[in-house]
């Protein structure tokens, strides 16, 4: 295929039923994505609050499954806190998240350290690490499902427009001028 | 109308080896972004079947709840 074909009316229609049949996840994905960016924009400040909870010994305390005691400092994202103890070598932070399974909550240390705004740094590009594995593994299920639903087509620019677009999610860039980019509308 | 009994069950859920990311994240009760923090701290290990897609076992599933919660 062309790279810069245009899409035929049959993968214009493929490209609106799968947007409908993954919208949940799309949501979920840019919902998540923003979330991120939005703590890597607020990071400077997210650091002072938590030295400011720190410094006040205030918050409820938060027991991890390895026993360790944190104090809880700053609320992050929804189950995962930004977190506090003081030790012998100073005062600590850790990122805590919370996993409220079916079955009980388990409690766990994503990372740690002395520096609030290196734990911080360290979250987020974890969370960058995160939303590549979803978004290849959104794709992969959009192939499957194009795959399923119209066999013998040629769907990949379908596919790759998904990828773009959740990829440009994780990355934030604005979009591309619509008549130099290869795919569906996005 | 009456249906036709078959000797075949349809399998449960409960019976499969493995399961989407999606239907996981329903199993355990979380979201996807969890599912997916997980995944990518190897709490959960996953294969990859045809075009990439991932695929929790269910003996991972198993693991992880009676390892966490234990």
């Amino acid at each position: 295929m062309n790279y810069y074909e245009r899409p035929t009316a049959l993968q214009e229609q493929a490209f609106t039923e799968a947007r409908q049949h993954f919208a949940e996840h799309l949501k979920q994905f840019n919902a998540d994505c923003e979330a991120v960016h939005n703590l890597e924009r607020n990071l400077a400040q997210t650091a002072t609050d938590a030295f400011k909870a720190a410094l006040q010994s205030s918050g409820r305390v938060i027991q991890t499954d390895g026993g360790a005691e944190w104090q809880h400092g700053v609320e992050l994202m929804k189950n995962i806190s930004l977190c506090h103890r003081h030790t012998a070598a100073g005062l600590q932070f850790a990122v805590v998240e919370s996993l409220p399974l079916k079955s009980g909550e388990i409690t766990e240390v994503l990372n740690s350290g002395h520096d609030v705004r290196e734990v911080l740094q360290a979250f987020a590009r974890d969370q960058r690490q995160v939303f590549k594995v979803w978004k290849d593994d959104v794709t992969a299920q959009v192939r499957e499902h194009l795959a399923e639903k119209y066999p013998h087509q040629d769907m990949s620019i379908v596919a790759e427009s998904f990828e773009i677009k959740l990829a440009r999610a994780i990355s934030q860039r604005p979009a591309l001028a619509q008549n130099h980019s290869r795919g569906v509308r996005i | 109308m009456e249906t036709i009994p078959t000797n075949e069950e349809p399998k449960t859920p409960a019976e499969r080896l493995a399961y989407s990311v999606q239907e996981a994240a329903d199993m355990l009760g979380i979201n996807y972004y969890t599912m997916y923090r997980l995944i990518q701290r190897q709490k959960l290990k996953t294969c990859r079947v045809l075009r990439g897609k991932l695929l929790v076992p269910r003996t991972e599933l198993l693991q992880l709840l009676q390892t966490e919660l234990r």
